[in-house]
């Protein structure tokens, strides 16, 4: 009974002693005061450094008339001399060299090849009929920009992709662009087709996405908007003052006869496809995005039927996106319309989604909860679409675990065909770029 | 209601309104301490051909999507280390991000292929000042009262640092 009075006695002690042992735990860790220590201990660097600067004002006052001449600065180099190893100083001029040297390191230097990783992998799991759950890993995406003079710049994109056999390789882009300036930039090669938003906003990269993955109709693979585009594409900004226009326009090879692909070995017709996507920032509204864009081109089919194998293709879009996370807000709407060249025979295809998030200003910012709904309708009479009708809710979550990969987690309610019953699943991925 | 019970109320009551009056207290402290230090300047090597810009196109320029001052000379973006004053002041007033969003943004930004390359980082004045000078189109922000001879301070929205409507600060 003595023992037992004893442990209530100093049962609040060692609660008071644990909470502040918490408490201090947490303050050790805590980043505002790294932050608070790492901002004095610069503060006290800039002092020290004006100090020296004084200290060496009085020095070089002190050494006479010679010595009073400011050191020379060192002429810019040209960028494309920047690669020019340092002339070798002498040992009295170590801290001038030392500085130069530190500045040559920044300099701009060609070719500058920079490499960046995307990867994630994937957990689902759906009540579908015939549907296999289990893990399967994403694209491997490796991204190569490389600057090479300071007007001309060269991007890449290639992924690695999982196969029941393999994996296959695919060169997504590789474009080189000439900057004139701002109003001006040409391209050449293979792009994401600038139609919508999400198509030239995302890419391949699953980690840079709120959600797990791509609206439908801009699914990788995908028919309902060509997503890949071989030509040239001219970009820049239109004066426009606080309107903030853009745009970019193109002339390329169009759907190849496998309408899912640009037609990288060739174009199968002598007709090119031409794509325009004018857009603007408002200056006074920083984070709205508001654009259309038109697509043309025409489909050949390699099979040659008694309907006709030759169709004209026109996409219209328009997007508004909030890109700020507190909310973020993406809508975007497409218009495929087909005219079959033999028999006259229209048809139109339309597709949008409307997706909302919040950044949540709790665990430093780290949750972000969404909801996206898409509708994409493909009428009975369509001839060059296969059946792509859908309707899905997504709700989920994004949990930043660093500034550079994620969690998510979604729940997604959906159903293909209207004979089709609705289907429910469950999808986890984490993603990360490296 | 009994006197016992009123006492009570009275207590908590006070206990709350201490509570409120300390968070106040602090709160305004901290503030003060975030926002305590000169205003930011924006400064541009010497040659750059530009003398005054608003707000937005200080934005713009740091957003990358203002590329080049004209057709001869490409923007070179400078950017304290985290940690560094002038950094936060960037970061809140222009970018309108935090940390993690501002490194998001850039990654996005080369991989739209909209830019080569994000910022530089500068880890003190004095490199700044080296690069300011070295590099032509740089553009970089500094605390008012370290100001040096030898680079162009641009107006924003048409105020110096120091000046009452002054936006960096």
């Amino acid at each position: 009974m003595v023992e037992e009075g004893a442990v209530r006695r100093r049962l609040p002690v060692l609660v008071v002693l644990m909470i502040f042992a918490a408490g201090a735990a947490r303050a050790q860790t805590a980043p505002p005061d790294q932050t608070e220590q790492i901002r004095i201990l610069l503060e006290r660097v800039q002092q020290l450094e004006k100090r020296v600067a004084e200290l060496e004002t009085k020095t070089s006052a002190a050494a006479g008339p010679a010595a009073e001449a400011p050191a020379p600065v060192p002429a810019a180099p040209k960028p494309e001399m920047a690669e020019a190893a340092p002339s070798p100083g002498p040992v009295h001029q170590h801290e001038p060299t030392e500085s130069q040297t530190t500045t040559r390191q920044l300099e701009a230097r060609y070719p500058s090849l920079q490499i960046r990783g995307f990867g994630d992998v994937n957990f689902s799991t759906t009540d579908q009929r015939g549907a296999i759950s289990g893990f399967n890993l994403g694209q491997l995406d490796l991204h190569l920009a490389s600057a090479l003079s300071h007007k001309v710049t060269y991007f890449g994109e290639l992924t690695f992709n999982a196969q029941p056999t393999g994996y296959t390789v695919e060169v997504e882009r590789s474009i080189i662009r000439y900057d004139y300036n701002d109003f001006f930039k040409i391209s050449f090669g293979r792009y994401h087709t600038p139609i919508g938003y999400w198509n030239t906003a995302f890419h391949h990269g699953a980690w840079l996405q709120t959600t797990i993955s791509r609206p439908d109709m801009v699914r990788i693979g995908g028919t309902f908007i060509p997503v890949h585009f071989v030509g040239l594409l001219a970009e820049g900004n239109i004066p426009s003052g606080g309107a903030g226009l853009s745009y970019n326009a193109g002339v390329g090879n169009g759907r190849g006869s496998i309408i899912s692909r640009p037609g990288d070995a060739g174009d199968n017709n002598n007709n090119r496809a031409w794509v325009a996507n004018l857009y603007s920032r408002p200056t006074k509204l920083y984070g709205l995005q508001m654009g259309v864009s038109v697509y043309r081109d025409k489909i050949t089919l390699p099979v040659v039927n008694p309907a006709g194998n030759e169709f004209r293709e026109w996409i219209s879009a328009a997007h508004i996106v909030w890109t700020k996370e507190t909310p973020e807000f993406l809508a975007e709407f497409a218009n495929v319309n087909h005219k079959n060249i033999l028999t006259n025979a229209i048809t139109n295809n339309q597709a949008y989604y409307v997706q909302v998030g919040y950044r949540l200003p709790w665990l430093e910012k780290t949750l972000k909860p969404y909801y996206r709904f898409e509708h994409t309708h493909t009428p009975l009479s369509e001839q060059l679409f296969t059946n792509q009708d859908l309707v899905q809710s997504i709700v989920g979550m994004r949990y930043d675990i660093t500034n550079y990969a994620s969690f998510k987690g979604e729940y997604r309610n959906f159903k293909r065909l209207p004979t089709d019953p609705r289907a429910n699943g469950a999808f986890f991925q984490t993603d990360f770029t490296f | 209601m009994s006197p016992n019970m009123n006492a009570t109320y009275k207590r908590v009551l006070k206990f709350l309104w201490r509570i409120l009056w300390a968070t106040v207290v602090l709160h305004s402290a901290s503030t003060a301490q975030t926002s305590r230090g000169a205003d930011v300047a924006v400064v541009v090597n010497s040659d750059t051909p530009v003398a005054d810009l608003s707000l937005s196109e200080v934005r713009k320029v740091m957003l990358g999507e203002r590329q080049y001052w004209n057709s001869k000379l490409p923007v070179v973006l400078l950017i304290r280390a985290p940690a560094a004053r002038e950094r936060d002041v960037v970061l809140r007033v222009i970018y309108q991000m935090s940390e993690a969003q501002f490194k998001q943004y850039w990654v996005a930004k080369i991989f739209r292929a909209e830019a080569a390359s994000p910022p530089r980082i500068v880890y003190s004045n004095d490199m700044q000042y080296e690069l300011l000078t070295a590099l032509p189109g740089s553009i970089a922000f500094v605390d008012s009262r370290n100001i040096r001879a030898g680079v162009k301070v641009l107006r924003v929205d048409g105020h110096l640092p120091g000046e009452k409507d002054y936006p960096l600060r």
